[in-house]
């Protein structure tokens, strides 16, 4: 948004804002003072980059459908931006992300374009990739990082990953400036400078796509550039829970719940929520505190048969 | 007959300041000859150095002067890119030493679009090679080149008004005029005109056939055949760099030239180059003892190109993770893969034609800095076992990244497998290996995607065990799903006979673990194989 556009929009948004006129209403309107029209009141008209406090932010373009309504609801222009990067903020891989992206990925590929992942934290299993709906043949792997580690839920590695930082992100930002790359995908180095952040998100406005990175959960308490923040929490078997942390817009207290495409077959996800409930009882969780309190080292009382086939 | 000559003044000086690092370049230059100066930049002409001087008076005015020696091999160098430059625009091209290049246009004007586009062009192709040009046009290519030498702009459309200028122009343009200056200077003559209107016999007499000849021909009065250049089969030049290069980033400074006269010569070909090698020769001296004397860089690009940028950026990146192993002196780019195809269309508008050359060459690039290998694919190989169903092989330049490969998808190949299978232990039961029943009879050979997960451990990881269920992280594993049998790999070495679970973790996220069947075939207890994204 240029900057000489907000002082421009100021008077009149002082003028014919909210708090005026509810000081109109109180008060007889003096008859000096021209009426505020209602299409004076929408700051959109005055640019399309501007809006209200309380409502979503429009982007000149329309995002790109995430798939689940429920999320499209919430997320200004309707969907993931383009031009922009969408910060993902999860405690390790595999928590159902990418059934989340799947659908926008496989949107784009299904325009003719290329999906990039850049570093995947594992190995990536083609035929999974394929039951999503994604087309193999249009993702292209950037390993830049010098080796791939063991366990994608282990712990951040320690210096040995911090050599390659400088590679990744400079072929991160050359496939966001090229324009090219129909959709990136990219897991971002742990404990990532702001500024380095900042400059993928300028790197990102040449990218007309989704632009996607996944960083470690804890990054949630530094600043970021990217316009849009989104926590990812598993919240069960099969449902993922979403937390808006940074958008245009007003803030999401509560986080959203999706129902993420079934894993599991449903006699198997019936009896994985019974499971849940039945740990959960005799432990007592209070209401409120949900799957982090079930997440204290208690011992759960099995139940007697070890396996059961149920699938 | 329409002649256009290129006389590049500074020719010597710029193609030696070709060879400076880019931070000496604004420097007092002089270039010497036989002890004297023969060439100086502004910035030396400003202190006061001129030509003729000797060193040492030169040093006296300016002490930072920073000469260099003339060298005809580096000129002739630098007048042959120039001409390589004008073969782009006409088949007729001479060179007039000792640095002019005249081409002729007449049978060229239509295509180009007239005289002016033409000249505009040029100079465009020219730009790149970083050297001052004067140009001349005249009917006869003596005087073009002798107008050129004059000054710069000089346009003659007929014989009268070449004549006319040729009549103005001074005397030292004229090449056999060079060891007569002072005696004409003493005769009192100046100007071309004033030459020619003296007596022929005489002037012939006291200065030779050649003062008369050049001055015919220029007026068109006598023939004048030339030897037009023919462009070489394969491009190969070399710079010799004025400091030793410790850094690859002061080679690519001198790269840049012989790149430039790479994309002349392409252009002058209608070709593209699709691998090129740039070899550093390495200064002796300082060399280790194990070190080789030259290195050579190869650069291969998926779509050939001629695209000065885009080549610079290659070499840029390639040589960025490039050590170079001594001091380098010299530079010789060689090009000998060149690819005959029509030029790309210029489109103003994004179109899926020019974004897919943008992502090639983009991959291009971050294979020239990443190494091929970290630019991969996914392959879907059709195996029961996790470990071997995935894996990445690295991309191919050339392959378009969205074209169709033969990567087996339909379950047909798996079922003749193993039927195969079948037949042959039907036919000779093996009697190490007892027919196994799976556990799912029903079970699709191919298991359903949606059941396989994302994430796949490259090693299966060992878990900890609890009152005989796994755990991860400290805590115990929901098993959710399974058993699973995976059985299979008997007929190479990685047999693997486990059985797979769906497991859920505190959370709420699955996991996918497995046990091994037997103790005996890949480790005993709980195995983490993958996790469901």
């Amino acid at each position: 948004m240029p900057p000489a556009i907000v002082p421009l929009a100021e008077p009149s948004r002082t003028a014919a804002g909210p708090v005026s006129r509810t000081g109109g209403d109180e008060s007889p309107t003096p008859p000096l003072l021209p009426t505020p029209r209602a299409d004076r009141l929408d700051p959109e008209r005055l640019h399309p980059a501007l809006w209200r406090g309380h409502q979503l932010g429009r982007h000149a373009e329309q995002g790109c459908a995430t798939g689940y309504e429920a999320l499209d609801a919430q997320l200004p222009g309707g969907g993931w931006p383009r031009r922009a990067l969408s910060e993902l903020l999860l405690a390790h891989p595999g928590i159902g992300e990418i059934r989340l992206l799947a659908p926008a990925l496989a949107a784009v590929q299904r325009a003719g374009r290329l999906v990039m992942l850049f570093d995947p934290p594992a190995v990536l299993s083609g035929w999974a990739l394929a039951g999503m709906g994604l087309d193999v043949e249009q993702l292209l792997l950037i390993q830049a990082a010098s080796q791939v580690p063991v366990d994608p839920g282990a712990a951040p590695p320690g210096p040995s990953r911090q050599v390659g930082v400088q590679a990744r992100l400079w072929a991160l930002e050359q496939a966001l400036k090229s324009g090219h790359v129909g959709a990136v995908l990219a897991w971002l180095p742990p404990r990532l400078a702001p500024d380095r952040v900042r400059r993928l998100q300028l790197a990102a406005q040449a990218h007309d796509g989704p632009a996607f990175v996944l960083r470690e959960a804890s990054a949630q308490s530094s600043p970021s550039a990217s316009p849009l923040r989104l926590g990812l929490r598993a919240a069960g078997v099969d449902q993922l829970a979403v937390n808006v942390l940074k958008r245009r817009g007003p803030p999401l207290l509560q986080p959203l719940h999706l129902r993420l495409p079934a894993m599991l077959s449903p006699v198997a996800a019936r009896r994985a929520r019974s499971a849940g409930e039945s740990e959960a009882r005799p432990v007592d969780v209070p209401v409120g505190q949900g799957a982090d309190a079930l997440a204290e080292p208690v011992a759960p009382r099995l139940p007697s048969a070890t396996f059961v086939n149920l699938a | 007959m329409l002649w256009i000559g290129l006389y590049l003044p500074w020719l010597s000086l710029e193609a030696f300041v070709a060879t400076l690092p880019p931070e000496a370049r604004g420097t007092p230059i002089a270039l010497m000859h036989l002890h004297q100066v023969v060439s100086l930049n502004r910035a030396a002409h400003g202190l006061g150095v001129q030509r003729g001087m000797k060193r040492a008076t030169a040093l006296a005015l300016a002490p930072q002067l920073l000469f260099g020696e003339a060298h005809e091999g580096r000129d002739a160098a630098a007048l042959q890119a120039v001409a390589h430059a004008a073969l782009a625009f006409s088949p007729v091209v001479c060179l007039s030493p000792p640095a002019g290049v005249l081409l002729e246009v007449s049978t060229t004007l239509r295509y180009f679009g007239g005289i002016d586009r033409l000249a505009q062009r040029l100079d465009d192709t020219l730009a790149p090679l970083g050297h001052r040009v004067f140009r001349a046009r005249a009917p006869t290519a003596q005087g073009a080149a002798l107008l050129s030498r004059w000054r710069d702009g000089v346009q003659c459309p007929d014989l009268a008004t070449l004549q006319a200028a040729l009549d103005d122009a001074p005397l030292p343009v004229l090449a056999a005029a060079q060891p007569h200056l002072e005696t004409f200077q003493g005769m009192g003559l100046r100007h071309l005109g004033e030459l020619r209107r003296l007596p022929r016999a005489g002037l012939a007499r006291r200065f030779g056939e050649g003062l008369l000849d050049e001055l015919d021909s220029a007026s068109g009065d006598r023939p004048d055949p030339r030897e037009s250049v023919v462009l070489p089969p394969a491009f190969d030049s070399e710079v010799e760099l004025f400091a030793r290069a410790d850094t690859t980033d002061q080679l690519l400074h001198g790269a840049e030239v012989l790149l430039a006269r790479l994309v002349v010569w392409l252009s002058a070909r209608h070709a593209f180059v699709r691998r090129f090698q740039l070899v550093l020769r390495h200064e002796g001296r300082l060399r280790r003892a194990e070190g080789p004397s030259v290195t050579p860089v190869d650069v291969a690009l998926a779509e050939p190109s001629r695209d000065a940028g885009h080549l610079q950026s290659l070499l840029r990146e390639r040589l960025a993770a490039f050590v170079l192993p001594a001091p380098t002196l010299e530079l010789a780019l060689h090009a000998h893969d060149i690819a005959q195809q029509p030029p790309p269309n210029t489109e103003l508008f994004p179109t899926p034609r020019n974004e897919r050359e943008g992502l090639v060459r983009l991959i291009e690039r971050l294979q020239a800095r990443l190494g091929p290998a970290r630019v991969q694919r996914l392959v879907r190989v059709p195996d029961h076992r996790p470990d071997r169903c995935a894996h990445t092989v690295p991309y191919e330049p050339g392959a378009a990244p969205r074209a169709p490969e033969p990567v087996v998808t339909s379950r047909r190949p798996v079922r003749r497998q193993a039927r195969g299978a079948a037949e042959r232990a039907a036919a000779s039961p093996a009697p190490t290996k007892p027919p196994v029943l799976l556990a799912h009879p029903l079970e699709p050979e191919r298991p359903a995607p949606s059941m396989r997960p994302v994430w796949l451990m490259p090693e299966p990881v060992p878990l900890a065990e609890r009152q005989s269920r796994p755990l991860l992280e400290g805590q115990v594993l929901q098993l959710l799903c399974g058993p699973e049998r995976i059985e299979a790999g008997w007929w190479d070495e990685g047999l693997a006979e486990r059985d797979y679970f769906i497991a859920g973790t505190a959370e709420g996220a699955l996991v996918w673990v497995y046990r091994a069947r037997l103790p005996l075939s890949g480790g005993e207890g709980w195995f983490l194989q993958g996790r469901f994204g």
